[in-house]
């Protein structure tokens, strides 16, 4: 009898539940939505963060001018990004020029903001010129640049705005050789990414103190400048999403709220004359409750489906392609979230209930 | 007539009608929360990241190269290349001068310490810098580098004083000489008092810095500087930004000339500062663009869903409202009151709800998006003036076009219907 009574409802009134369905709908569109977004958000924002290139350095220790190449391994070993550089005074013609030691393959990471003209690698007896060096030389690509220890063919001119412009890049191994450095290297920068091990404490800080134990010979440095303004732009961005987020579920809240209690209004004629023939309050309150998570129920699996192919969009169109992704996960979240709100908009709007005088009703007022 | 019964149907039955501005209001505050919130945080996020330091280095026309490895010059530079102190303060007042939030001049020289070269920087710490345009801001190393960490104090550089003892040195020098902050030491044959040790954890922690004026009389280049370093709030640079401004037609240059690409603000700088060239730091410049780009595409996603569910619920709340008046309608209808009347009588209501419920809303959303910005980065923003009346008009709007359909479906059935069932 109860149920029956529950999906007649549904049944004869659909035009006022479809309203209050389409309501409860939105607000789980938007939590599904907004909670993929938000638990992913850590990883796609600090995605954005890598072209800064490294954000841990290991300097030489203060007695030497060197830095173990074992350091590189060891930071690999523990998940991170690693290049060695080498930089070394050479000479070009009777000139002098800064020559840095690139290990191509291991920096191509750390060096995504360089803009390359040509290649963005050198093999041996190749190299990359900085801007201002390749103007200065009067060389471009595909020309021999005159290296006191053996010429090379300029393979890519590279423009970053720092000191990279006024200098040639040759292969490491080149560098080594040429300059001496035996397993060493000038400096070792790394990339450490994601969330600590243990909570509270940093990947980088980390990172830091596991190299810092390992290269003895070395001293490993935090770049604050990154490392602190990714952190605090990838945390601010978060708590944004997060207060809409509340702004949003709050407003929903309210509006469901007023649908429902449309719904009781209307039917004050029924809830009179079920008060009148001896139903009890709480009877018809849970009549009304059921109903609406009959709604609830019907209304999170849209939202769920709709809201997936939002934040998927998000996804696509904003980060980029390794950052694409859904949290399949928002699931039991937004089922509660809807659910929530299904029940507080129908208590509020049930307190009604209470006060509807049968007598009232039935005679017409 | 025609005011009164408008004015009588809002005063009979006020439940229902705060009902419905309510429900306007609530569409009304979300959009302008979120209208709010987005134009801001673009503007917020790009002054967090100008915490990662200097995106434009300006440095004097030169025809030699440079050969500098870690600061240490192994080369001379020659003597007749530098920028004049006094041209600095020229940097603010190009066009874009108000987005240039910091400008940091620096004098680069090196001395031996226990036989081995030190570079050694003269800087501005903190100054404040009075430009052309009467703006006044306080700049320097300290205000470009806001996450460099200092063990002791920073020099106060406020007032210029070439005879000042003081200096500051990178953590990594500080500690191959052992010494900490306080403890004294000898540069160019002075005796200097360690202010201050800076963790910056980038080739800074092998110098020493000392006040702009000092290094120029220890090294007899009064009024000159090798660099400056200047903090700029950009536009992210798009394909218009990439092209080659010397192959713009007229117009094409005025609008790149007045968007402030960090490429049009090199390009301004080089035009005060003739004996200079001013290049975007790629690595700074660039990125800063990228994540600016992702922040403000992600709030525009997510305002746009909001937007969309604000203007479903006021639609919806209208089209109800119009539903519950069947029966009123089919009454007028049949004592003779023609379908245009009705229309602009049920329209006016629903405008009156509209325009009242998107004020009050407007209003609410403005304080609202404050909040959140308050919440998240400590400034109260201001929604900007001009989302009000375009909230309460795209709120009147909605709500009339809701109200539209059921409308017409009401007037298009026989009122004998309507009142014979009771619909």
């Amino acid at each position: 009898m109860f149920w029956r009574f529950v999906l007649s409802a549904v049944k004869y009134r659909r035009r006022r539940l479809l309203l209050a369905f389409s309501g409860l709908a939105v607000a789980a569109t938007l939590a599904t939505t907004l909670l993929s977004v938000y638990s992913d958000i850590d990883r796609k924002m600090r995605h954005e963060f890598r072209g800064y290139g490294a954000n841990l350095i290991v300097a030489p220790a203060p007695n030497s001018q060197t830095v173990p190449l074992a350091s590189v391994v060891e930071a690999e070993r523990l998940g991170a990004v690693a290049a060695p550089f080498i930089y070394a005074v050479g000479r070009i013609a009777d000139e002098r020029v800064v020559v840095a030691g690139v290990d191509f393959r291991r920096a191509a990471p750390l060096t995504s903001y360089w803009h390359v003209e040509g290649s963005r690698a050198a093999a041996d007896s190749e190299c990359l010129a900085g801007s201002a060096l390749a103007a200065h030389f009067h060389v471009s690509i595909g020309q021999s640049v005159r290296l006191a220890t053996g010429p090379c063919i300029v393979r890519g001119i590279v423009s970053t705005g720092g000191p990279e412009d006024d200098r040639l890049m040759v292969p490491f191994a080149r560098a080594a050789a040429d300059a001496g450095f035996r397993d060493t290297a000038s400096l070792v920068e790394v990339r450490a990414d994601g969330p600590g091990k243990i909570a509270g404490r940093s990947r980088i800080e980390e990172v830091r103190a596991a190299l810092a134990a390992a290269t003895p010979g070395a001293v490993v440095r935090v770049r604050y400048a990154v490392a602190e303004t990714e952190a605090n732009v990838v945390l601010k961005v978060k708590s944004a999403v997060f207060s809409l987020a509340l702004v949003i579920f709050g407003i929903t809240t309210l509006c469901v709220t007023g649908n429902f209690s449309a719904l009781v209004i209307e039917r004050s004629k029924e809830i009179g004359l079920l008060k009148a023939i001896g139903a009890a309050e709480s009877k018809i309150a849970s009549l009304f409750l059921s109903e609406s998570l009959v709604l609830a129920l019907a209304s999170a699996l849209t939202g769920y489906v709709l809201g997936l192919a939002i934040a998927y969009g998000i996804g696509r169109k904003i980060f980029s392609d390794a950052a694409v992704g859904v949290d399949f996960g928002v699931f039991m979240p937004v089922m509660a979230v809807t659910v929530l709100v299904a029940v507080i908009a129908t208590l509020l709007a049930a307190s009604r209930i209470w006060r509807i005088e049968p007598a009232m009703i039935l005679r017409g007022e | 007539m025609f005011l009164r019964f408008v004015g009588q149907s809002i005063r009979r039955a006020p439940r229902r009608k705060a009902m419905a501005i309510g429900a306007v209001a609530l569409g009304s505050a979300v959009a302008t929360a979120m209208l709010g919130a987005m134009l801001d945080i673009g503007d917020r996020v790009n002054r967090e990241l100008r915490s990662l330091g200097a995106n434009l280095l300006v440095t004097p026309k030169s025809t030699s190269l440079p050969v500098v490895i870690g600061g240490i010059r192994y080369q001379p530079a020659a003597k007749d290349e530098f920028i004049p102190v006094a041209s600095v303060p020229k940097v603010k007042s190009i066009f874009w001068s108000l987005n240039i939030t910091a400008v940091a001049p620096a004098l680069h020289a090196q001395t031996a310490i226990n036989g081995r070269d030190v570079p050694v920087d003269g800087v501005w710490f903190r100054r404040d810098l009075h430009a052309a345009d009467g703006t006044n801001i306080q700049t320097g190393l300290r205000t470009l580098n806001s996450t460099w960490k200092v063990d002791g104090r920073w020099i106060d550089d406020g007032a210029p004083d070439d005879r000042s003892a003081e200096c500051m040195l990178g953590a990594a020098l500080a500690r191959r000489l052992g010494i900490q902050a306080g403890s004294t030491l000898n540069l160019f044959g002075e005796t200097f008092k360690v202010a201050g040790i800076l963790s910056t954890g980038g080739e800074e922690e092998d110098r020493a810095y000392v006040r702009l004026e000092v290094l120029e009389r220890l090294t007899g280049r009064a009024g000159q500087v090798d660099a400056i370093e200047v903090g700029a709030l950009t536009k992210p640079e798009d394909a218009f930004a990439r092209k080659d401004p010397a192959k713009m037609q007229r117009a094409e240059y005025d609008r790149w000339y007045c968007t402030p690409y960090v490429s049009s603000i090199a390009h301004q700088i080089e035009e005060v500062l003739p004996m200079a060239v001013a290049r975007p730091i790629r690595r700074v410049a660039d990125n800063e663009g990228q994540v600016l780009n992702k922040v403000r595409g992600l709030m525009l996603l997510i305002a746009l869903a909001a937007l969309a569910t604000a203007a479903l619920t006021v639609w919806s709340v209208m089209a109800t409202t119009v539903l519950e008046r069947r029966y009123e309608i089919a009454i007028m209808q049949a004592t003779g009151a023609g379908r245009a009347m009705i229309a602009t009588l049920l329209g006016a209501e629903v405008a009156i709800q509209g325009t009242l419920g998107g004020l009050i809303g407007a209003l609410v959303g403005a304080q609202l998006s404050g909040a959140v910005s308050q919440s998240v980065f400590g400034v109260h923003g201001e929604a900007p003036a001009l989302l009000v009346p375009v909230v309460v008009m795209v709120a009147t709007a909605v709500a009339l076009a809701g109200a539209a359909q059921p409308l017409r479906n009401a007037l298009a059935l026989e009122p004998a219907v309507i009142l014979r069932e009771g619909i």
